[in-house]
């Protein structure tokens, strides 16, 4: 019954206005899809599907060294002040590197790129775990566009990621990698994970370990604040595996044109006197050395530079030649031993400025 | 003849509301479209229809929300104007087999009052409340004495009623007492509607007339395990005692107490107490607003019953909880026959008794002449805060008798506040005039 | 210059008015000619090196017991219970004397290469204790070795499965305490010894309890016949207490007990008049009084209790000792004794007291009407040795806003407390028979108390037995200044100003009443005889 009772009695239906309303907006929505026609499923282009060559054009690059040059390094000077320890490491070096670092902190891609030399920080990508900087499209673009980063799988060696990695390598991409898979969660290391030294064999690039120290108390794993200090970046010497064939033969093939330095390569160029991998001259190739134990070397040269870092260097290097190098993932001991003897330097202060729970004051 | 009128004229209404807005409860009684005026006598509708002049005539929450504009549209067919307000009404009948004898007028227009033979079955099985034919009849639409063009009402020096709505009082039951027997009523009805169980915990929201005189008809008729009454201001809060309410809360400690009388837990938002997970069983809200709604349903527990006895306008609730706690929301309007374990008996006889055995007469605190129609309704309006509970218009003290036909002239009478005997009158009180 | 003693100083017409704490403020109040004025000692000198000398106590031990390093090795199940956040008070500046023993206990640990170490808060009855507040007790580092993997724990009295019943003394009474505290190769207790209620077995008999033990010496009568509870030989509340440890003791539960005691030097220099005497006050002192009581009289509420509650005591280190609970509480108490102790010769008519903001119940919170209650009769009013410091029938005025206001929160009982049961009767024998159970066993405050930050339910009730003492000796209380009805609730009178409670007083006592005044702070223990 309506309510007014001069209101003529018809059949109903929607209001002029409504009608109206649907009219209008009727006209530009989408038609639906008739129920007999296959509709193909809605592709998913995040994670590990995600392409992120668009991230390597000119454009993009160049993009992108404006945004390192301008914002980023800046930024990790006022936040960090790194000192850049170990660079004449990289100097003699010509080619693709993989570079390996410790992770602590958000922080630690923008100051690893801040400190590489110009030459590789404007051709390099940043392998990056996929669920973490890939799972939405706005971030995939984001972390693509300003670090340069490519998806990498955490938990095992997915083929998509490591065959880009490879690719890149062969164009002469260097790699940036951290090989815990993840930032520290109690300040002591986690375990290296497999694929540094799978794409070092499988590309025959050399590694060069990197140790940063002191960013976990700038903004740790589930830190909230951002508290400035300061910041050590350590280079060691680059790493090969043990029978590898020599430095310079894989990577003359590079194809150097646009490396912005513009240096070119020497045919057979100067091998580095530390790197114990080298076979002497006119040695014949023996059996190159597994993954596993590459890896293992890898871990114990970032072990080495961290000890470096806390005492000083000769210290470390005798430590290291009796191969009693404090191990980056800690002492076997229940959890709170091991966060009582963390060093000062990994301590992140976690105090948050939290409100009590709801007061009525 | 004197009577407030009431008219239609929806500006005012609307002004009235907005004052009401304003200035709180009857606050609205200065622009509503209400007048003292003086009418000709109303002819009688029909054959058993009787003469009767108003002793005492009480202001209820319903005619407040009627001064207000607050009174919801729902009754707008089955109100016709101008009305006569008032309908708790003790009076003298002027003529018929009932002449001169002391009434109680039971206020609702059922189908014998309407002369609708043969009657519908409520009204055949005594529940005028629940009459089918409302509005209908020889009669102007009003669905009771107070809201009909043709009946009048218990705000004036005259109205009509028919013989079925007639009660006599009993010689030993004073003025006061018969006028809050209507009241009552509607208490002893909601009171059954609610159907307590023994020892089953029950809340009353609201400690003015309606919500004190559900307290002694819950007593009385029922038997709680606990009766927990909310009520603001002291005078409430000690009337709620003395009629039988185990514990007397203020407002917002409301929660808190049912949260320990039933050993309940809670479902904190940052608060400590914020929403029971148990509760009373019944809860009756004798204010009818939205907030002693949603008070209600936050305090009753799953599976229990809300009985609405106060009048409400449009509120605006949240249902969710009522939807998942399985809440029963019932509604009490006035009154019609109660099965009790004595058989089916009819809520005004109940009534009589009550106000007998409770001694209810204590509830009327203050009485007004028909002149003074606006200070009392603001003193109505106010009750609570001001100490007092029931206020009733005056209308045999204060008016002079006079023959039927002839104009009035004005008096001066005085008001009185909770005397039991008269006051003296005022040297200026004019005689008796005689064809004048 | 060496600290000076306290003194009772007998108010002439040349003494200046004496300062009284008005909860969140404070007023000047001129005593009658011929009142005493208890003066506290001064603050003692801290000691110069604390955390040597804490390492010193751990090695020396009083008593009968080895030293810490002995009692500690690989593969020993380890527990450290550490006194909460209702000492001391106010909360201290960092490092917090806790921090300190707990550090220098863990670095034994850590030497001794022990892995199973859990840290436990001994609470009681009392509310669990934020995040940051155990931060700012343990410091960061504790806090951030222990917390993330669960290992620092709050006493739950409520946990079925968390109290171990171990036997009942001699008096019936049940000592059941933490499972994992009475199952640890070594139960390390780190406390706080503000006042000589504090330390001894009380600190694992009651800290680390549950309700069942608890009541056994949290009631009426007990409280009643501990006069006072700050003289442990003379209260009923420390003799029940001494029998369940020893009873804990020789069930086999290794204690180290480490007791501190602080010089309690309680106000930042920003507010030293408040320990200063009146007639020492500089210049500084009289400026400060008077912005800081002319600025408060225009800040709501809320905010100054913000103001109050932020405040950060410079309390020192006066002693520490370790080893076996009973030797190291004598030395405690010694220390205490030496700090505190003021010689009040005779009891007055009339026993007059500011209370301030905070009490050990509403730190970081509100001080509701029965908290003001327990301060005042309950602590200030039992800082005695020997007998009271007002006379039997006498009189005690306190002075303190006693707003009609409680954090849900922290308190929820206590509302209902407040609201419904003395809304029917104040005496608390009544309140004890009628209502303790129902509150005790209610299933909403258990799982306040469990899960969020609330007090147990019984804890309002204790609050009250805390006064049973007082009030069944006094002849009046009146409260100075305190909302009306708040204190007609509490069964007090109350009085617009102090001349005004002087008045009613009269009624009671007579004309020309003595008239004692505790001056605080710091606090003090009067000797009375």
């Amino acid at each position: 019954m309506s309510t007014d009772s001069n209101a003529p009695v018809t059949r109903g239906g929607p209001s002029p206005l409504t009608r109206l309303t649907r009219a209008v907006l009727g006209a530009l929505a989408a038609p639906s899809w008739p129920g007999t026609v296959e509709r193909p499923l809605p592709q998913r282009h995040v994670g590990t599907d995600y392409d992120t060559s668009w991230s390597r054009t000119p454009a993009a690059r160049l993009a992108r060294a404006v945004i390192t040059d301008n914002l980023t390094r800046p930024f990790v000077r006022l936040v960090a002040d790194p000192t850049v320890i170990g660079a004449e490491h990289l100097a003699p070096l010509r080619g693709p590197v993989i570079f390996a670092a410790n992770h602590s902190s958000h922080l630690d891609t923008a100051i690893v790129l801040s400190a590489l030399p110009p030459r590789y920080r404007h051709r390099c990508v940043v392998a990056a775990a996929s669920d973490y900087f890939f799972d939405r499209r706005w971030k995939a673009d984001l972390w693509s566009l300003t670090l340069g980063t490519i998806p990498m799988e955490r938990a095992r060696v997915n083929r998509r990621s490591v065959d880009l990695a490879a690719e890149l390598l062969g164009r002469g991409w260097s790699v940036v990698i951290f090989p815990e898979g993840g930032r520290t969660a109690d300040g002591w290391g986690q375990e290296f994970r497999g694929w540094t030294a799978y794409l070092a064999k499988r590309c025959g690039v050399p590694v060069v370990p990197i140790h940063l120290h002191g960013v976990r108390p700038i903004f740790p794993k589930g830190g909230t604040r951002l508290r400035p200090g300061d910041v050590e970046v350590r280079f060691g010497a680059p790493l090969r595996p043990l029978g590898a064939p020599e430095l310079g033969s894989r990577s003359e093939l590079v194809d150097e044109s646009d490396d912005e330095a513009g240096g070119r390569t020497q045919a057979g160029g100067r091998r580095q006197a530390e790197d114990p991998g080298a076979p002497g001259p006119g040695s014949g190739r023996r059996r190159e050395e597994d993954a596993r134990r590459f890896g293992a070397r890898v871990e114990q040269s970032v072990a080495a530079l961290a000890d470096e870092a806390e005492t000083d260097w000769w210290s470390a290097r005798r430590r290291a030649a009796r191969g009693e190098t404090p191990a980056l993932r800690g002492p076997d001991a229940a959890p709170w031993r091991r966060a009582w003897s963390l060093p000062e330097s990994r301590r992140a202060s976690g105090a948050r400025r939290r409100r009590p729970p709801s007061a009525p004051w | 003849m004197r009577e407030i009128l009431v008219e239609r004229s929806l500006p005012r209404f609307a002004a009235a509301r907005a004052a009401a807005a304003l200035a709180g409860a009857a606050g609205g009684v200065a622009v509503a479209p209400l007048r003292l005026a003086d009418r000709e006598e109303r002819p009688l509708p029909g054959p058993d229809w009787q003469h009767v002049t108003p002793l005492l005539s009480g202001i209820c929450g319903s005619d407040l929300s009627t001064v207000d504009g607050a009174s919801s549209r729902y009754f707008e067919a089955i109100v016709s104007f101008p009305f006569v307000l008032g309908h708790e009404i003790v009076g003298v009948v002027d003529d018929g087999p009932l002449a001169g004898a002391r009434v109680v007028v039971e206020p609702v227009l059922g189908c014998l009052a309407r002369g609708i033979a043969p009657p519908c079955a409520a009204c055949a099985a005594g529940r005028k409340g629940a009459c089918e034919r409302i509005g209908f009849g020889h009669l102007a639409p009003g669905l009771q004495t107070g809201y009909c063009a043709d009946t009048g009402g218990g705000w004036s020096d005259g109205l009509v009623a028919h013989l079925s709505q007639l009660h006599r009082v009993p010689d030993e039951l004073a003025d006061d007492a018969a006028v809050m027997v209507e009241p009552t009523a509607c208490a002893i009805h909601a009171a059954f509607v609610g159907a307590v169980q023994p020892g089953e915990r029950v809340v009353v929201l609201g400690s003015g007339t309606l919500g004190l005189t559900t307290l002694a008809a819950l007593r009385h008729h029922a038997h709680p395990g606990a009766l927990v009454a909310v009520a603001k201001h002291p005078v409430q809060r000690e009337m709620a005692g003395a009629l039988g309410a185990d514990q007397v809360v203020r407002p917002d400690e409301l929660e808190r107490a049912v949260r320990r009388l039933t050993t309940s837990l809670a479902l904190a938002r940052g608060r400590s107490t914020s929403r029971l997970t148990g509760g009373v069983d019944v809860v009756f809200d004798c204010v009818g607003s939205s907030s002693s709604l949603a008070s209600s349903l936050a305090v009753v527990r799953p599976g229990g019953r809300v009985v609405l006895v106060g009048m409400p306008g449009t509120v605006h609730v949240d249902l969710a909880p009522l939807w998942q706690r399985e809440v029963a929301l019932l509604g009490a309007y006035a009154y019609g026959a109660e099965q009790t374990p004595d058989g089916v008996r009819s809520t005004f006889d109940l009534a009589f008794e009550l106000v007998a055995a409770a001694n209810l007469e204590r509830l009327v605190s203050a009485r007004y002449p028909l002149e003074r129609y606006q200070e009392a309704v603001r003193h109505a309006g106010s009750a609570g805060r001001r100490g007092a509970v029931k206020v009733v218009f005056d209308i045999g003290r204060s008016s002079t008798p006079r023959w039927r036909g002839q104009p009035q002239s004005a008096t001066t009478p005085t008001v009185t506040h909770e005397s039991p005997t008269p006051t003296h009158e005022s040297p200026t009180h004019e005689k008796l005039e005689t064809n004048a | 210059m060496s600290p000076r003693p306290g003194f009772v100083l007998e108010v002439d017409r040349s003494t200046p008015p004496t300062l009284f704490w008005h909860g969140e403020g404070w007023r000047l109040e001129r005593l009658p000619v011929g009142s005493r004025v208890v003066y506290p000692p001064e603050p003692h000198p801290a000691l110069a090196d604390p955390d040597a000398a804490i390492r010193h106590a751990l090695e020396h031990p009083a008593g009968d017991s080895a030293p810490l390093s002995s009692l500690l090795h690989a593969g020993a199940k380890v527990t450290i219970a550490f006194d909460d956040v209702s000492l001391p008070l106010p909360p201290m500046r960092g490092p917090d004397v806790r921090q300190r023993v707990v550090e220098a206990v863990l670095d034994a640990a850590a030497a001794a290469g022990v892995d199973d170490v859990v840290l436990i808060a001994a609470l009681a009855l009392h509310r669990r204790m934020t995040d940051d507040e155990l931060r700012h007790a343990l410091g960061s580092r504790v806090f951030d070795a222990f917390a993330p993997h669960g290992l620092l724990l709050q006493h739950d009295a409520e946990d079925p499965d968390g109290v171990v019943h171990l036997g009942c003394t001699d008096q019936g009474e049940d000592v059941e305490i933490s499972r994992r505290a009475a199952e640890s190769d070594l139960l390390v207790y780190v406390n706080i010894n503000l006042v000589a209620m504090d330390g001894g077995h009380k600190s694992v008999a009651t800290g680390l309890a549950s309700y069942k033990s608890i009541r056994h010496h949290h009631n009426v009568r007990t409280m009643q016949q501990s006069r006072s509870f700050m003289d442990r030989h003379h209260s009923e509340l420390h003799s029940s207490n001494w029998r369940m440890g020893r009873l804990i003791a020789k069930a086999g539960v290794k204690i180290f007990q480490i007791e501190t005691t602080l010089n309690l030097d309680t106000f930042p220099s920003q507010f030293s008049f408040l320990q200063k005497r009146e007639w020492e006050w500089s210049l500084r002192d009289r400026a400060t009084f008077h912005a800081t009581s002319t600025a408060l009289e225009r800040t709501p509420a809320a905010m100054k209790r913000q103001i109050f509650q932020s405040i950060r005591s410079p309390h020192a280190l006066t002693s520490v000792h370790a080893g076996e609970v009973e030797a190291v509480h004598d030395l405690t108490l010694a220390d205490v004794h030496r700090q505190q102790l003021v010689h009040v010769d005779g009891q007055a008519d009339v026993l007059t007291m500011g209370l301030p903001y905070i009490c050990p119940y509403n730190v970081n919170s509100i001080m509701n009407p029965i908290l003001v209650a327990c301060l005042g009769l309950g602590y200030f009013f039992n800082l005695y040795q020997g007998k009271p410091l007002v006379r039997e029938g006498g009189v005690c005025i306190m002075s303190h806003p006693t707003p009609w206001a409680f954090n849900p929160v922290h308190h929820p009982s206590y509302i209902d407390f407040f609201e419904q049961v003395l809304a029917e009767t104040v005496d608390p024998l009544e309140i004890e028979a009628k209502y303790e159970e129902s509150f005790a066993t209610d299933p909403w405050y258990v799982h306040l108390y469990r899960t969020s930050n609330a007090y147990h339910g019984v804890h309002p009730f204790y609050m009250w037995y805390w006064c049973a003492h007082a009030l069944q000796h006094l002849g009046q209380v009146i409260v100075v200044g305190g909302d009306r009805a708040a204190v007609r609730r509490l069964g007090f009178k109350p009085a617009s100003s102090l001349a005004d409670a002087l008045e009613m007083a009269e009624d009671v006592v007579g004309r020309d009443p003595t008239i004692t005044h505790l001056h605080n702070p710091p606090l003090f223990l009067a000797d009375v005889t």
